[in-house]
């Protein structure tokens, strides 16, 4: 790079940075242009969480070679966090898998075979295991990773062709209480607002989250708003743990771990018994719930939460917090000008995940924080399209595109009607959830298994057990993978699948926003954008089983191109003829209109004209939403749609503290808990091959707080051992005042056997949502030997 | 050779301190600042390493309330990476799990 050239790269990067603070710089924007020399600049959404940040892929010559964010983007605004500013140096990794591959028996070493030659295998297993046993002898397990088109696809040919609806996805780990939640409070999936309610906001109650880890962009906005608007907006942190979050709350609440259903229960009470709930909102929108058939009134709430006092549920938490404090953050919560929640895994990975969600929604519902600008009770997503591609296009085994129960006779024909299949296609009861669908793996009841974008041998919570069944010589399994990971490791058929930039598809992030990335650079080797793959394999089980209504359920993607011509084509045919009608109407959201869009289109957006104003932003309120104005009930502002409240009404729940499934007692005495790391994310595959944020975080360690450490005689540093009644680890340990006396808390993404904490976590899954308790469980802590020195691991 | 463009956050009464303890640090160009604390800096390093580091010592200095990345080039690193001509470095470590 000659010095003339690194002068005009130096100034288009401080322009670029004061455009977005509107800052004039004595630049020449000739400059931009100077530095643009050669490089083309690709418009699409970053790969790593569910904030949907937009950023555009520098490339020169073919080869990526920069990044920047959209400024006009409401998602980040421009801004991008240090795992997205790398993530597109995965894309010429020399580790990226190039070629299928094949071995008979899972001892067997790989070898590389032919595309045609890999997609028979895969479609003949298949074939066999269908003729054998049926759609339950088949199974798809997915990922809130894939494309929306590639996820609709996957589950059309499982459920259309192989008549199966053992379609899942890893979101079933992380988003099903939210979804639960959603649906059980508000008769719909997925949140009413979105990130415009932060700039508005005046409280923010964050709770099961560690945003600045998490979702540092996300973080960014609240921290502003609140730099700003230091005394008028209040941030309350609810954790068993202190993070990064809660350098900037004015209040935080540190609880025992497993209490937070009694303290979400005492601000109830707070509110309830000094009057702040909105009783119009309440009159207007409400209704009480003890079950979904057993109806409750607002004096039974009031009986039901007499119980939980400040003074009762301070104790119960642990007594880290005074009654006063409960007090204050419920007054904060209802009597600001608007209060947005927001929480991640530490509500919905438990085994009370779904009401732990309704708790929260009730506070909004109780004090009308909800429709009005500034409120919202917003779930964040920790995948780029678990809320587009798996809860939208009907990526878990109890739900059909658009948002339709697979239960429901009417919402199946619809399908099958849309797909031109014989009604009764589609079986008419849901199929197996994650974790019974691997432990039917164990059981070899399903028999051929094809695992997308996704590694539960490292993911899934008690992984030790699961990862038997995976090791069986009569369970085919097929992954599709960019790199290799400790779960291509348990396959038997790998194919190599194009990244992000080098396919063309829409994510769908926490906002009810749909974005599109078209493909900018060509994939390494022979790997293929799935859709691809899902349409080659399908023609060739077609084949195999004589079944032409497998191949229907291709015919109108046939000899399209698959860089952009087939996905455009999965993408109209779902949104035309599944979203028609349905909460998440995307009609007007076509390719030619995400083209156009900084930053998508959030649904419901009937049509082209209201998609191209950026979609509805606040669900449910009449003139500002289309379908609430059209679904209208009555004179009222708001009106509620969707597909689980035939009254229309906000659902208040009465549901009272339970414990977890596993408690700490005397040979299990500590609480441990999981979590996330601002440079890594998952199962590391991807982030653990960028250098800069390897050598960052290089290996996981476990944090004790400095009272248990020295009861255990345990100095930073030192080698731990934590031990469950499932699995053992070991890591050095990090003495530091984060987690609750009592709890430890370890990272889940390093790949080593020693230090893969989910051999540890337990299985147990809340009843309604089927989503493990990754959170909580009862561990040993053990001082080992002082420190070790440590090399990080990647398969 | 890295370059970044970033925004970053002060208080506003620190602001004054933060540009001139940016100032001095190598690596780092102040191209202004305005009365809400914000300050755009361009970041230019050896490695993208030295950038992560860089990056995470600004974000732990008590002046500064957060880094905002907006743009990053790393032309000079990639094309090689790409071309296999050089490999990324942490690839050292494999080895049989436990």
């Amino acid at each position: 790079m000659s010095q003339t050239r690194r002068d005009f790269i130096k100034m288009a990067a401080a322009l670029s940075a004061a455009s977005y603070v509107s800052m004039q710089l004595p630049i020449s924007s000739l400059n931009i242009a100077r530095a643009d020399e050669g490089v083309n600049w690709h418009r699409g959404s970053c790969r790593l969480c569910g904030v949907g940040c937009r950023v555009e892929l520098g490339v020169k010559d073919g080869i990526p070679m920069g990044l920047r964010g959209v400024p006009e983007s409401r998602t980040n605004f421009g801004y991008v966090c240090m795992k997205g500013m790398h993530f597109w140096k995965c894309m010429r990794h020399p580790d990226r898998l190039t070629t299928p591959l094949y071995r008979a028996k899972k001892s067997d070493k790989f070898q590389e075979i032919s595309w045609d030659k890999a997609l028979d295998l895969a479609a003949e297993k298949f074939a066999e295991a269908h003729k054998a046993g049926g759609g339950a002898a088949v199974a798809y397990y997915g990922s809130g990773q894939a494309l929306t088109e590639e996820t609709y696809f996957f589950q059309k040919i499982m459920r259309g062709g192989l008549q199966s609806n053992n379609v899942e996805g890893n979101p079933r780990l992380c988003m099903a209480s939210a979804v639960g939640g959603y649906l059980s409070s508000f008769g719909a999936d997925e949140p009413i607002g979105g990130y415009s309610d932060i700039e508005k906001a005046h409280c923010f109650f964050i709770i099961g989250s560690n945003t600045a880890e998490a979702h540092p962009v996300i973080f960014r906005r609240i921290m502003r708003r609140k730099l700003d608007n230091p005394e008028t907006v209040k941030v309350i942190n609810v954790d068993p743990r202190l993070s990064q979050t809660s350098r900037i709350a004015d209040l935080h609440l540190q609880f025992k771990p497993g209490t937070d259903l009694s303290l979400l229960n005492a601000m109830a009470q707070v509110i309830i018994e000094e009057k702040l709930y909105d009783e119009e909102f309440i009159k207007n929108y409400a209704t009480f719930k003890k079950g979904k058939e057993e109806p409750a009134t607002f004096a039974d709430l009031q009986t039901q939460l007499a119980g939980y006092t400040p003074e009762e549920v301070a104790k119960t938490c642990g007594g880290s917090f005074k009654p006063d404090d409960i007090r204050k953050a419920a007054r904060w919560f209802a009597t600001s000008k608007g209060t947005v929640s927001l929480w991640c895994m530490g509500l919905n990975q438990r085994k009370q995940g779904v009401w732990a969600n309704n708790l929260v929604h009730n506070l909004h519902i109780l004090t009308g924080q909800l429709m009005k600008d500034g409120a919202d009770s917003l779930s964040l997503t920790g995948q780029p399209n678990a809320c587009g591609g798996v809860r939208e296009g009907g990526g878990l085994c109890h739900i059909l595109p658009g948002h339709r129960p697979v239960e429901k006779e009417a919402m199946r024909r619809q399908v099958e009607a849309a797909w031109g299949v014989p009604a009764g296609r589609i079986p008419e009861q849901p199929g197996l959830h994650t974790m019974a669908m691997f432990s039917a793996v164990n059981e070899g009841k399903v028999k051929a298994l094809w695992i997308n974008c996704t590694s539960p041998v490292q993911s899934l919570p008690n992984c030790n057990l699961y990862n038997q069944g995976m090791d069986r010589e009569d369970v085919f399994i097929v992954c599709s993978d960019i790199f290799p990971t400790l779960t291509t490791q348990k396959a038997n058929l790998v194919l190599p699948a194009s990244f992000h930039f080098e396919k063309t598809g829409v994510y769908g992030c926490t906002e009810r926003r749909s974005q599109l990335t078209k493909k900018a650079i060509n994939s390494p080797g022979e790997a293929k954008p799935e859709v691809w793959m899902i349409r080659e394999w399908a023609k060739k089980l077609a084949e195999k089983l004589g079944d032409p209504v497998i191949a229907q359920c291709i015919k109108p993607f046939e000899g399209l191109e698959e860089g952009y011509a087939l996905p455009k084509a999965i993408w109209d045919e779902y949104t035309q003829k599944l979203t028609a009608g349905r909460d998440n109407d995307l009609r007007g959201a076509t390719y030619e209109v995400l083209e156009k869009m900084a930053d998508g289109v959030q649904w419901p957006a009937p049509t082209t004209e209201f998609a191209l104003t950026g979609g509805t932003v606040k669900k449910f309120v009449k003139g500002r939403d289309p379908m609430a104005t059209t679904e209208s009930k009555n004179d009222l502002p708001y009106q509620f749609y969707g597909p689980a409240h035939a009254d229309r009404l906000l659902w208040i729940w009465l549901h009272d503290q339970a414990s977890p499934e596993e408690v700490p007692d005397g040979e299990y005495p500590f609480y441990l808990s999981t979590g996330r790391i601002i440079d890594h994310w998952h199962t590391m595959s991807m982030t653990g091959r960028v250098p800069e944020l390897l050598r960052a975080n290089p290996y996981s360690f476990v944090e004790v707080n400095p009272k248990d450490a020295e009861r255990l005689g345990i100095k930073p540093g030192d080698m731990v051992e934590i031990k469950s009644r499932r699995g053992v680890n070991i890591m050095p340990a990090k003495v530091y005042a984060g987690p609750v006396e009592g709890m430890v808390f370890a990272y889940w993404h390093d790949q080593h056997g020693d230090r893969m904490i989910n051999k540890v976590t337990k299985d147990a899954v809340d009843p309604g949502s089927k989503e493990p308790e990754f959170k909580i469980c009862a561990v040993q802590v053990k001082r080992l030997s002082g420190p070790t020195a440590l090399t990080p691991y990647l398969v | 050779m890295p370059i970044s463009g970033v925004v970053i956050r002060s208080q506003p009464r620190e602001r004054k301190e933060a540009v001139c303890y940016l100032a001095a640090l190598a690596g780092v160009e102040v191209y202004g600042s305005d009365a809400e604390g914000n300050i755009v800096a361009v970041l230019e390093t050896a490695t993208s390493e030295d950038m992560q580091e860089l990056i995470d010592r600004l974000n732990k200095d008590t002046r500064i309330a957060s880094v905002g990345l907006t743009y990053l080039n790393t032309e000079d690193e990639a094309q090689p990476v790409a071309e296999g001509e050089v490999t990324p470095r942490p690839l050292g470590f494999r080895g049989d799990c436990k």
